[in-house]
């Protein structure tokens, strides 16, 4: 048997069960944050900036304290000053310490200036008109060329704004971060080179646009806590930098994370819940705060815009001799995820393809621009479209079929990469060789699947419509090894269920029901007999959260471990009652018994002799988790599209994704993430963008003027998991959801330049700008 | 603004007492979509029409006339011989919208992307509008300047009738979108009336990439005459500047909207040749 047909065997893992919420959802249960808005609740509303770059001068909210039904206004006159971090990282973060509750300067248009908690939400809005403010314009940074320029105003001239870690960090540079490393020697790589490359490439703003957008309540419990019921990724995160920027103890702070509509990274942020907090300090009432779509936009947080510079040598035989890769990503206005983003765009995606002379230099800037922030890909999205599309420009230069010369080159099973150990997130991140790989056979099935055979040369194609089929290869991580932690407990009730709870957050991928049924799977018992409940400060063991393509991999694991631990227990009690030795009994479908199976006893007699009858115990597992290694799901996309030659619409056809993510717990779910992921890179890489006035405001704040993909816009997709096995993930597992969406903009980019010879280094493709490329071909 | 009362007539004479009698303070609601886009404070009652009737479509003679509070999704699903209105219908933004936003509110207040606007002037529709009595428009009069003005005295739009196209006629209409559900970056809409091979009469209209829908007369009389060929729509379209100043948008300069218009008004010419020839619609 090879290793990968280890998971036919399961009987809980791999199999698509049905979400554990899914009724509940479906039924328009409650289920989210604002479902359970107390009805003395207050509402929140913020006063946000509408300049660029500003000192405030004066601000005066006496006539919006004496408003009618206004009980509470912050602003930076009455909140502590205490710097902090809004990612929600671990800690100490590699972020820099640059935020303020409140602050006397706003940084971007949509920053804080000053909110109101009020009776009802037009009594707030009303509060808020109220509020006298007087600013000092200050000279704003758009660019990334601004930022850096000698003398350039300065974003960050707080004194308090500092870094945790040693790691580089030069504010009144603009300088958020600088991480650099080489292995082998370029300059010698490109000596041997038969051909050199030398191109750059520019990567959009982007919006997450999760249904559900930031929403976040407090209250006072009667114990005198603050209870935040809210829609994070980061729970545990949550409770840690709301301590701080409040300056309270941890011990005061319990958060709820109930269902969540989706976050793609952006929950990953710690945006609302100060405030949130504060206010029910301030006023003993529950408060609600909830984003509306246009500040979702402005205020919320982005993808980091990338500018990229990449070089490259490549020998007539395939051999990449040398590879540069240089990143400068802009932050915004504030600067968490900063310099992981950019640590991310090399170190998950340098060792994909095998070379001896690799140079990597990222480094990110602070503008007066919208924050970046986590996003699905992170930092891989944006590399990823640079090296996919210079590997065609490569493939090309040598007369290699591009399928060809990626296979020639992609990294195998048991092979490692300089880079996994030079770039971690915020340090040097661990040597590591691939275990599970199954790109190759990716690549295969992808191409079959696209009709690849039957791909000719734009050179020969002529009408007004004209279609092309580009492909690239992709990976990714399974969580940040060696920082990141989950830990789950499991205990069992009297009818056999267990009760599994987990700090894993669930926002809406279904992480419960892939951890229910890993649990089910160690336990041998069914899915359907976990309960499982996430997450809850209080009340759930610590996990670091959903973020890194983590939890399957790594609060997975944590899950199983805790899961033996239980069953280790369920095996010596069920030996006790059966009166045999733990040596001679096994577990099978929810019951002890010996090894001809005339012995046996059930997990729910074993509950009750353990809760009630003798040597009474609670039978519960429990353990915690990190990760040595960070294994890559792997990724081969394939896209083809339909070029209007005219006008410079493109019209993708149809969509192959194949993914390694190990063994698919739930096929059925990463099927789905699989889909869900390229769709929402399609759309980023043909309409996503933000627009800008010359005064910094984004102009397209609402989805009627930010085009996202929809269902009717769904081409085809064929998403294939081709299975490989993961030693050191639960039951062969790995991760699957971001991946994803770091295809479609460099395989459509290379599909339109199959389809016309035009070659765009800069998305998202508009048709204007793949008009302009075509024209240029013409000439 | 902001709905502070809500009235429910029981006629149209009644609803139209209502809007007279509330003046700038009334609001005649059916769809109520445009309402999103209407933002401010001023307090207004909303004047129901939801329950007057006014929703069906019905061949009536060489017209179709439909009720001016049919919702678009109807429009879409409704077939009768050579029926062309369902095509820009399926376009218009989402299924959901369709359900509740009508016709006569999508052409009482013209917002700058609204595409039947366009397809009406090129059909030569024309408009009922009852103000104790009920009288007719054409679509060139009643889109010559915002049509809000004409129901600011409390007259309401109670029916649009579409001419039954003819053997000759063929209609063809282009929405260019960066996605399914986004607002236009162009509408072109074109009706071509052919005689012996040639185009004996055409009505061309534009709008979203203009700040307000028009008829492309340069457009329509380069058409006049000609044969209906690839050559003869490319040198018209070519002429459509004349008419219009065509808007940057969404990010992408004038001159590529002018250019994308072009390429439209060929495509729309194109089709309604093709209708003409008898494609089924």
């Amino acid at each position: 048997m090879k290793r990968h047909e280890l998971a036919k065997n399961f009987k809980q893992v791999n199999t698509s069960v049905t979400k554990i919420d899914a009724m509940q959802l479906a039924l328009g249960k409650d289920s989210y944050v604002a479902d359970f808005l107390p009805k003395d609740a207050l509402v929140i509303k913020m006063l946000w900036s509408p300049h660029a770059h500003a000192r405030i001068k004066k601000l005066d909210v006496s006539k919006a304290e004496k408003m009618p039904g206004v009980k509470c206004v912050l602003w930076h006159g009455n909140v502590p000053r205490i710097v902090h971090c809004t990612a929600g990282q671990g800690f100490p973060e590699p972020s820099p310490y640059d935020t303020f509750m409140f602050d006397n300067k706003v940084r971007f248009v949509g920053d804080r200036v000053a909110a109101v908690a009020a009776e009802t939400e037009e009594q707030a809005l009303a509060a808020l008109e109220a509020i006298k403010v007087e600013y000092e314009l200050l000279k704003p940074v758009f660019t990334l060329a601004e930022a850096m320029a000698p003398g350039a105003p300065v974003i960050h001239d707080e004194p308090e704004a500092h870094v945790p870690i040693p790691i580089t960090y030069e504010p009144k540079k603009n300088l958020v971060a600088h991480v650099a490393c080489e292995a082998g020697s370029f300059k010698k790589g490109m000596a041997e080179a038969d051909f050199t490359f030398d191109e750059t490439y520019e990567t959009p703003y982007a919006q997450h646009c999760p249904i559900e957008p930031y929403t976040s309540m407090a209250q006072m419990t009667p114990a005198g806590r603050i209870l935040i019921t809210t829609s994070t990724q980061v729970p545990f995160h949550c409770r840690r930098i709301v301590a701080r920027t409040l300056g309270i103890p941890v011990q005061k702070i319990r958060v709820v994370k109930p269902r969540i509509g989706g976050g793609f990274g952006c929950k990953q942020e710690i945006l609302l819940e100060d405030v949130t907090a504060m206010f029910a300090l301030r006023t003993g009432r529950p408060c609600l705060w909830r984003f509306d779509r246009e500040e979702t936009f402005r205020t919320g947080r982005t993808r980091h815009p990338f500018h990229i510079r990449l070089r490259t040598g490549v020998k007539k035989d395939g051999t990449i001799t040398a590879i540069a890769l240089e990143c400068i990503n802009n932050t915004g206005a504030y600067g968490g995820h900063g310099l992981t983003v950019v640590s991310c765009s090399g170190g998950k995606t340098l060792p994909l393809y095998h070379c001896d002379n690799i140079l990597f230099d990222g480094k990110s800037y602070y503008t007066n621009l919208p924050v970046g922030g986590a996003y699905r890909g992170f930092g891989a999205t944006q590399a990823f479209f640079a090296i996919e599309s210079l590997m065609d420009h490569m493939a090309e230069a040598i007369g290699m079929d591009p399928l060809k010369f990626r296979q020639l080159n992609h990294i195998r099973p048991g092979e490692g990469s300089p880079i996994f150990q030079a770039l971690g997130e915020g340090r040097e991140g661990v040597p590591m060789t691939v275990g599970s790989n199954a790109l190759g056979e990716c690549i295969v099935q992808g191409a079959e699947a696209a009709g690849w055979e039957k791909r000719t040369d734009w050179r020969g194609k002529t009408g007004r419509y004209r279609r092309g089929i580009g492909m690239c290869c992709l990976m990714q991580g399974s969580s940040i090894p060696d920082i990141d932690m989950g830990a789950a407990t499991i205990k069992i009730n009297e009818d056999g269920s267990f009760n599994l709870n987990v700090g894993a957050t669930d926002l809406g991928t279904g992480s419960d029901t892939v951890l229910a049924q890993i649990a089910a799977e160690e336990l041998e018992t069914a899915t359907d007999k976990m309960i499982v409940y996430s997450s809850d400060t209080d009340m759930t063991p610590f996990d670091v959260g959903a973020y890194a393509s983590s939890t399957t991999y790594l609060s997975g694991e944590a899950v199983r471990k805790a899961a033996a631990d239980a069953k280790r227990q369920i095996l010596a009690t069920g030996a006790e009652m059966l009166g045999l030795k733990v040596e001679e009994v096994h577990c099978e479908d929810a019951h002890v018994l010996n090894a001809d199976g005339s012995k046996k006893v059930s997990y729910s007699d074993i509950a009750n002799y353990s809760l009630y009858q003798k040597n009474q115990y609670q039978i519960i597992g429990t353990a915690s988790h990190i990760t040595k290694k960070s294994p890559p799901p792997f990724a081969a996309h394939f896209a083809e599209v339909e070029v209007d030659t005219l006008t410079g619409f493109v019209k993708v056809l149809n969509y192959v994704s194949t993914i390694d993510c190990g063994t698919a717990v739930n096929p059925a779910l990463c099927e789905g993430q699989t889909e869900g992921g390229t769709l929402n890179g399609i759309s980023y890489a043909l309409t996503e963008e933000y627009l800008f006035d010359e005064k910094g405001k984004m102009q397209n704040a609402s989805f009627a003027d930010y085009h996202i993909y929809s269902m009717r816009d769904r081409p085809n997709i064929k998403a294939i998991l081709v299975p490989s096995y993961e030693d050191t993930g639960p039951f062969g597992a790995k991760s699957v959801s971001e991946i994803c969406i770091n295809g479609p903009a460099p395989a459509i980019g290379n599909a339109i330049y199959n389809a016309t010879g035009a070659r765009l280094n800069e998305f998202p493709f508009t048709p204007e700008k793949v008009l302009a490329a075509i024209k240029a071909v013409k000439k | 603004m902001k709905l502070c009362e809500f009235v429910r007539p029981a006629s149209l004479s009644q609803a139209r007492a209502s809007l007279r009698k509330l003046g700038p303070k009334g609001m005649p609601l059916a769809g109520g979509t445009a309402l999103h886009f209407m933002p401010g404070k001023t307090p207004v009652s909303a004047v129901d029409l939801t329950h007057l009737g006014l929703s069906y479509i019905r061949q009536k003679g060489n017209f179709f006339e439909i009720g001016a509070a049919t919702p678009l999704s109807d429009i879409q699903r409704y077939r009768g011989p050579r029926w062309a209105m369902h095509e820009i219908c399926r376009r218009i933004s989402t299924h959901q919208i369709r359900n509740v936003s009508t016709i006569g509110g999508n052409i009482c207040r013209v917002f700058p992307w609204a595409d039947l606007p366009v397809v009406l002037l090129a059909m030569n529709a024309r408009m009922v509008i009852y103000s104790g009595k009920l009288k007719e428009m054409d679509a060139d009069e009643f889109f010559s300047s915002q049509p809000a003005r004409l129901f600011r005295n409390g007259d309401l739009l109670t029916a649009v009738k579409i001419p039954v196209l003819k053997a000759q006629h063929g209609f063809g209409s282009v929405k260019a979108t960066r996605n399914a559900a986004a607002f236009s970056m162009v509408t072109i809409a074109a009706l071509l009336e052919l005689k012996g091979g040639v185009i004996a009469a055409a009505r061309v209209a534009a709008g979203s990439a203009i700040p307000f829908p028009k008829r492309l007369r340069s457009v329509e009389a380069a058409l006049t005459g000609k044969e209906p060929s690839a050559e003869t729509f490319r040198a018209a379209a070519a002429l459509a500047g004349t008419d219009a100043k065509w808007c940057k948008q969404e990010g992408m300069s004038a001159e590529y909207v002018a250019g994308l218009a072009e390429v439209s008004i060929v495509d729309a010419l194109e089709r309604a040749a093709e209708f003409a020839r008898g494609r089924t619609a």
